[in-house]
């Protein structure tokens, strides 16, 4: 790690998802030195556990294949992962970064042959499967896992399993002694794209997320259409393995509500619209799909998406924040009830699985920046000359779908050469 | 490359391929079959040693053409990357032994296929070459700006700071574009609660005081020739003077058109003056400059105002939009504010039907709205009839019952119509032809922005809903024409805020457009490849298939209509070699060659071995990591199975299907990626054109007297591992039905 | 009509969403109601009302005055604050309720035979007189709040449980006569009669 070198003309991209990525291989193709610092074992971020992009319907893999393969040919760029900013001194044209590198227990001589996943018998939640399943103690986070070098689960460390482990690599990759490190990089301009994490559902108490089983967050549900998901890309639910054909789905959870998150997280109504899809492609006309709202906000072309889900004849729109959810003790069904606004109609309908189209709060609380920064009051990052040199990218900077993130990984990038070319004019 | 050939073959005997695989037999075929001058083995090639083997045969022994016979070319990347060399990669990990059960009786499938890799890495190796730049390109930094709109002073502002000189073509006499036009914006800062100052002046005064900023008024472009890096722009100013420069990028900023609101008769827009869109609200409160704002009928103050949502948007009735604009909804909040803000006793009623202002600023500014006292009503409005007061007739959703409400003034929210100029030569004929079958005369009704002397037409191509075209998610700014960015509402609807941001990030793409141009590097997705295609112009036959397929537009025609490549406008997918169909055109790393060889390469078995061959055309992007991903999950496919990778499924040659046939092929398979209006075909068109090809082989086949299930062709996403899988064990099963191919030696 | 009400209806020109705002206690807070709902689905009594809270404040909005005022819903509110605590928006709703409630009747036009409405007459009156609630009259004059027959019945149907009650010394016949008050009673009434005058001042502004 000693060899990395960064002058004040580098760019520090926090945060390695799609947003990171882009703002990296920007401001990289352009023959900028960037270095991308990722706090897990991989890059890629929250787009690797989507299952499908609205509003094509496309599979987020597939951009990330390209932009993977862009980072890899590109050596102006350098990924640390286990990676984190600790601290942040300094100012445009001159920062320090301490960065916290935690122990991967696997160096660079991994082949990800697997033979250590083999090996080992202890398994561990799977936080890929948002902890719906489990996974080996030595492990690639996902097939497309970026540095492709397997990771030791922390825990594991001091078991006979990690020596199992060590004794399966035939290359020597396996290092139990590898230690935290701490370093210290300089950087002209930094970009902060740490994105976000969904809100907490357990505290949505009417819903009873952390109390019935078949009430899921759209994450999760979006990883039971995964062939690799928990369920093997069956859409069955989470207490009985029923296939779920009726489903619910509740908008605004978390979202647009002054006792969790005060801001519309703006992916939720689309991210649901697709989700409708997955019902209707996996049952046809058995699908029964029922979208609890209070605006549906479909913006701009997305509109036409919506157009075509409305058309859809076993899609129900229902304009109300349903009130609360209780569990039928017999069958496990969740019981909807709440007041369907348009024209006063009282309802209590029981679905097989209800999935809660779920907020995103920005994933850094918003007191524990490592620098001074102008952050709104809800959490995200605002564009503010009083930044200096750090520039907020992706969804640290709003709620934004993806393609919206990645514009503002975009303009990002230029924000930090700006401030790259200037030193550069000014040490000649 | 003026020294001789010499390939060096590298075998890995890692992550099992020794135990599974007879390593002697390997180097055998690597040398005797591959002609390779050196051949190593190394049971850890990726190590450190095993590369830096490698690199000393380079560095001493003079081998330029590497065969790396160990994983898959999508792993170890780094460590396999070796200057001035050209590289092949036999897949024996995830092409042969992961994807092949360990049993004794499998042995002797799985080696044939691994020698056969090892067989097409060679070949491939012979006919590559290292590419390199033309040479013809010099770094152009000039960035021309289509629009002198928010969006574009935003390019030409951000792009400047960063040292690339700009240069604004703007219609009007003056700069600021629709956001000039409005009394305020809507808020860009926290707390999002009121109206903001609309900024352009302090923007203009930016861009004057700016020496690197050209700014020409009262100007368009009238014809935009070129490539990236040498774009020739002329700039005509209305009183007929021209002036020629040059650019290395462009970023259209033309901004959208107001949906016209006499098309909105019910609504009764044309006949009241009462009625009017949110545009013409914004001159009356510039008008009253914070005092009352008057209605335009009789001079009246307002003292209650509605605004009718999504007026002629989100429908899909004739002539009207179908997409939402995005930005009316806070902007009726805004204009709301207006009135409130003068005079908090004046009633102003938002009518909607979903009330869209998203992210942290969207609902700050609706919930000050509400603190306002704007009303918010959740209904759709049926009618506005035209009286001394405008009386609008609306359904109330909530309270389910129809309504009819006079008021002073009613405002419409219409949607945004995007300048993106003249469709595409393609586009306009298809149009043309429909019109035509309805008895009726097309003519093209908007002005050309851009004016490209493109034979594919004088714009970018539009997407759905007349924007202009774009990728839309994981590559927003990408264009099916290089070195061309589309910014703000001619890109998608959007507001000030967006467009802004926007118009930023659509500056770094023509600024590294440019940078990447000057250098002969590919754009997006190809990013810095520094092949091209090249063309033997004497057995061209001028059928100008190559220009009418590529996707981006980067073929010319000369007066004779020989085919002339723009390096810097293309994006090296191959679409061109796989239409030309006297296989005239290739890259000096991919070309009909390097692809036919292999499939030549590979050992033919005689018919009573009873050991098929399927040759498999995949898709690098998509199709091959799908096969990639099989092998990790070990999963089985048939021994009989040769894959390989192309660059897209549209730079398949039919030569290299009627080739496969003729030397004993029992069946092909193509995978390309899903084509069509949500294509995922990185080069946009370049699969769905291959399937065009395809559906015509059928024809050829027969005429060879073979079936037609012989050659399947497949759209594949990246995830489908197993469907991937399955497709090749039918097409096996298939040739068990249908039985071999009589075209065996 | 009353003259008051009259008045109102003067004083605001039918905008009813003003009238709320300066009359109802947390009136303000009507106008920023997103319409979700959640209120009214969270009711424990609302399939009892006519108009949940949030159709209530959207009512209110359109100028539904007379709707509103004599409705019988927000009588309905038994301030178990389930509305507050879910409202997204932060709207206090219980207290909105309450506030509707006791403008119609400051107005004179609350629905006059609507049970709690009259219930809640009854404990003002009785709570007003001697600053303690006086439970064996508000017992009796519950009973008969309908007439001397019914009140004969009611009272007699709960004969039984009010034997017991004076058994266990949880009801005392003493309090049929005069009854125990707060300690300066002449001052409590001073105050609530000020307090009354105060907020008559305040609507007449």
């Amino acid at each position: 790690m000693s060899d990395i070198v960064a002058t004040n003309q580098t760019i520090l991209v926090v945060g390695g998802g799609i947003s990171g990525m882009t703002a990296a291989l920007e401001a990289a193709e352009v023959g900028k030195q960037v270095i991308v610092i990722e706090k897990t074992p991989s890059v890629g971020g929250r787009v690797t556990k989507l299952y499908k992009y609205f509003p094509k319907l496309c599979f987020p893999t597939c951009g990330l294949e390209i932009n993977q393969r862009r980072m890899a040919a590109n050596k102006n760029i350098t990924v640390l992962t286990m990676a984190e900013v600790t601290d942040l001194q300094g100012e445009a044209g001159n920062y320090t970064a301490t960065v916290k590198i935690s122990p991967r227990y696997v160096n660079s001589n991994c082949t990800a042959c697997g033979a250590c996943g083999d090996a080992v018998e202890a398994e561990f939640d799977n936080e890929h499967n948002y902890n719906m399943d489990k996974h080996k103690g030595a492990y690639l986070a996902h097939d497309m896992a970026m540095p492709k070098r397997y990771v030791l689960e922390p825990g594991m460390i001091g078991t006979d399993d990690a020596q199992k482990a060590k004794d399966a690599c035939k290359f020597d990759a396996i290092d139990l002694d590898m230690q935290e490190e701490t370093l210290e990089l300089k950087a002209g301009a930094v970009i902060w794209a740490t994105g976000w994490r969904p809100f907490d559902a357990a505290k949505i108490q009417p819903y009873g997320y952390d109390r019935i089983d078949n009430v899921i967050t759209s994450v999760e549900f979006e990883r039971l259409m995964d062939p690799k998901g928990p369920t093997g890309g069956k859409l069955v639910r989470p207490s009985d393995g029923k296939e779920a054909k009726n489903v619910a789905f509740i908008q605004c959870a978390g979202s647009r509500d002054r006792n969790y998150l005060k801001h519309c997280s703006r992916i939720c109504c689309m991210a649901s619209l697709k989700q409708s899809t997955y019902v209707s492609e996996k049952f046809g006309d058995d699908a029964n799909v029922s979208i609890y709202y209070i605006d549906i906000r479909a913006i701009d072309r997305f509109d036409n998406f919506y157009q075509k889900v409305q058309d859809d004849k076993n899609v129900t729109f229902i304009k109300s924040k349903v009130a609360n959810i209780v569990e039928n003790k017999e069958n496990g069904n969740p019981t909807l009830k709440g007041v369907d606004t348009e024209g006063y109609h009282r309802y209590e309908t029981e679905h097989d699985l209800v999935v809660l189209a779920i907020g995103m709060e920005p994933s850094v609380d918003k007191n524990t920046f490592p620098i001074e920064i102008k952050v709104n009051d809800e959490g995200f990052i605002e564009q503010d000359e009083a930044n200096g040199g750090v520039f907020a990218a992706g969804c640290s900077s709003d709620a934004l779908d993806v393609n919206r993130a990645v514009q503002s990984a975009t303009a990002s990038a230029l924000r930090a050469i700006q401030v790259i070319n200037k030193v550069a004019q000014a040490e000649g | 490359m003026a020294d001789e050939m010499k390939i060096g073959a590298y075998i890995c005997n890692g992550c099992g391929i020794g135990d599974r695989l007879d390593s002697g037999q390997l180097e055998m075929t690597a040398t005797r079959d591959g002609k390779a001058a050196v051949c190593q083995q190394s049971d850890f090639l990726c190590s450190e040693a095993g590369v830096k083997m490698i690199q000393d045969d380079i560095d001493n022994e003079g081998v330029n053409h590497v065969v790396i016979a160990a994983c898959s070319r999508r792993a170890k990347i780094e460590a396999f990357s070796f200057e001035n060399v050209t590289l092949s990669r036999a897949n024996l990990r995830e092409g042969v032994i992961w994807v092949r059960p360990d049993e004794d009786d499998q042995r002797e499938t799985t080696q044939e296929m691994a020698d056969d890799y090892i067989r097409m890495a060679c070949a491939e190796s012979k006919y590559m070459k290292v590419p390199a730049a033309s040479g013809q390109q010099e770094v152009n930094k000039n960035i021309l700006i289509a629009g002198g709109g928010v969006s574009g002073m935003t390019a030409a502002i951000e792009a400047s700071k960063a040292g690339y000189p700009c240069t604004i073509v703007e219609k009007t006499a003056a700069l600021g574009g629709a956001t000039a036009q409005l009394y305020k914006k809507i808020p860009t800062k926290a707390p999002y609660a009121d109206p903001q100052d609309n900024g352009i002046a302090e923007m203009v005064a930016t861009i004057e005081a700016d020496s690197n900023i050209t700014v020409c008024l009262n100007s368009t472009l009238t014809k935009t020739a070129g490539a990236p890096g040498r774009f020739e722009a002329d700039i005509s100013t209305e009183s007929g003077s021209t002036e020629t420069k040059s650019f290395g990028a462009i970023v259209q900023a033309s901004g959208f058109t107001p949906y016209d609101a006499n098309n909105l008769t019910e609504f009764s827009y044309s006949k009241s003056q009462d009625v009017i869109t949110q545009a013409e609200l914004e001159a009356l409160a510039i008008a009253a400059d914070g005092g009352a704002i008057k209605r335009p009928s009789d001079g009246k103050e307002v003292t209650n105002v509605m605004f009718i949502q999504c007026a002629g948007q989100r429908s899909k009735k004739e002539g009207h939009l179908e997409h939402c604009s995005g930005y009316c909804c806070s902007a009726s909040i805004k204009q709301a504010m207006y009135f409130k803000d003068q005079n908090p006793d004046i009633d102003t009623t938002v009518l909607y039907s979903d009330l869209r202002t998203p992210g942290a600023g969207g609902e700050n500014f609706y919930r000050s709205g509400q603190k306002k006292g704007i009303i918010f009503t959740k209904g759709i409005a049926s009618e506005v009839v035209h009286s001394k007061n405008p009386i609008v007739k609306f359904k109330d959703l909530i309270l389910d019952e129809e309504v009819e409400d006079e008021v002073d003034l009613v405002v419409l929210a219409t949607g945004m119509v995007a300048n993106a100029g003249e469709p595409t030569r393609e586009q306009i004929t298809i149009a043309e032809n429909e019109a035509k079958e309805a008895g009726n005369e097309y003519t093209v009704s908007v002005e050309s922005i851009l004016n490209l002397d493109y034979r594919q037409g004088k714009d970018m191509p539009h997407m759905d809903n007349g924007f202009a075209d774009s990728h839309f998610i994981c590559f927003p700014y990408e264009t099916q024409r290089t070195g061309m960015y589309a910014a703000g509402p001619t890109r998608r609807p959007m507001d000030i805020g967006q467009s802004m941001d926007d118009a930023m990030g659509a500056a770094m793409k023509a600024i590294a457009a440019a940078e990447n141009a000057g250098l002969g590097k590919a754009a997006h997705p190809r990013v810095a490849d520094l092949s091209f295609p090249t063309a033997r112009l004497e057995g061209c036959t001028q059928c100008k298939r190559c220009t009418v397929e590529c996707p981006f537009g980067a073929i010319d025609e000369d007066e004779k209509g020989f085919p002339q490549f723009n390096e810097s406008r293309c994006r090296r997918c191959g679409t061109c070699m796989g239409a030309c169909p006297v296989r005239v055109i290739s890259f000096d790393n991919y070309s009909i060659d390097t692809v036919g060889q292999q499939l030549k390469a590979v050992d033919i078995p005689e018919e009573f071995d009873e050991k098929p061959r399927i040759l498999v055309l995949a898709c690098e992007n998509d199709a091959y990591p799908a096969l990639d991903m099989a092998a990790q999950n070990k999963m089985d496919y048939s021994a009989f199975t040769r894959v390989i990778p192309v660059r897209c499924l549209g730079s398949v040659s039919l030569s290299w299907i009627t080739d496969s046939m003729n030397s004993g092929y029992d069946g092909i398979i193509l995978m390309g990626c899903p084509s069509g209006d949500d294509y995922q075909c990185h080069f946009v068109k370049g699969s769905g054109t291959a399937q065009e090809r395809m559906s015509k082989v059928a024809d050829t086949l027969e005429t060879l007297s073979l079936e037609p299930e012989r050659v399947q062709t497949y759209e594949i996403s990246i995830t489908e591992s197993d469907k991937v899988v399955k497709i090749i064990n039918d097409m096996a099963d298939t040739i068990e039905q249908i039985g071999m191919s009589p075209f065996k030696f | 009509m009353t003259d008051i009400n009259t008045g109102m209806v003067e004083k605001y020109r039918n905008d009813f969403l003003k009238e709320v705002e300066a009359n109802v206690e947390e009136g303000d807070w009507v106008k920023m109601c997103m319409q979700c709902g959640v209120c009214s689905g969270s009711c424990p009594l609302g399939s009892d009302w006519d108009h949940p809270p949030q159709e209530l404040f959207m009512m209110i909005r359109a100028g539904k005055r007379d709707e509103v005022l004599q409705s019988t819903s927000m009588w309905m509110c038994t301030s178990c604050y389930n509305c507050i605590v879910r409202c997204p928006r932060e709207l206090p709703i219980t207290h909105i309720m309450h506030g509707l409630a006791h403008y119609a009747t400051r107005l004179g036009i609350e629905p006059k035979n609507q049970p709690t409405r009259q219930f809640a007459q009854l404990f003002w009156d009785n709570l007003a007189k001697n600053g303690r609630v006086n439970e064996l009259w508000l017992g009796v004059n519950l009973y008969f709040m309908n007439g001397f027959v019914n009140g004969i019945k009611v009272a007699l149907g709960m004969a039984g449980i009010g034997l017991g009650m004076l058994k266990t010394g949880r009801l005392s016949l003493k309090e049929l006569v005069g009854g125990h008050t707060v300690k300066d009673k002449k001052g409590f009434q001073a105050m609530i009669k000020k307090a009354q005058e105060l907020e008559a001042a305040r609507i007449d502004n």
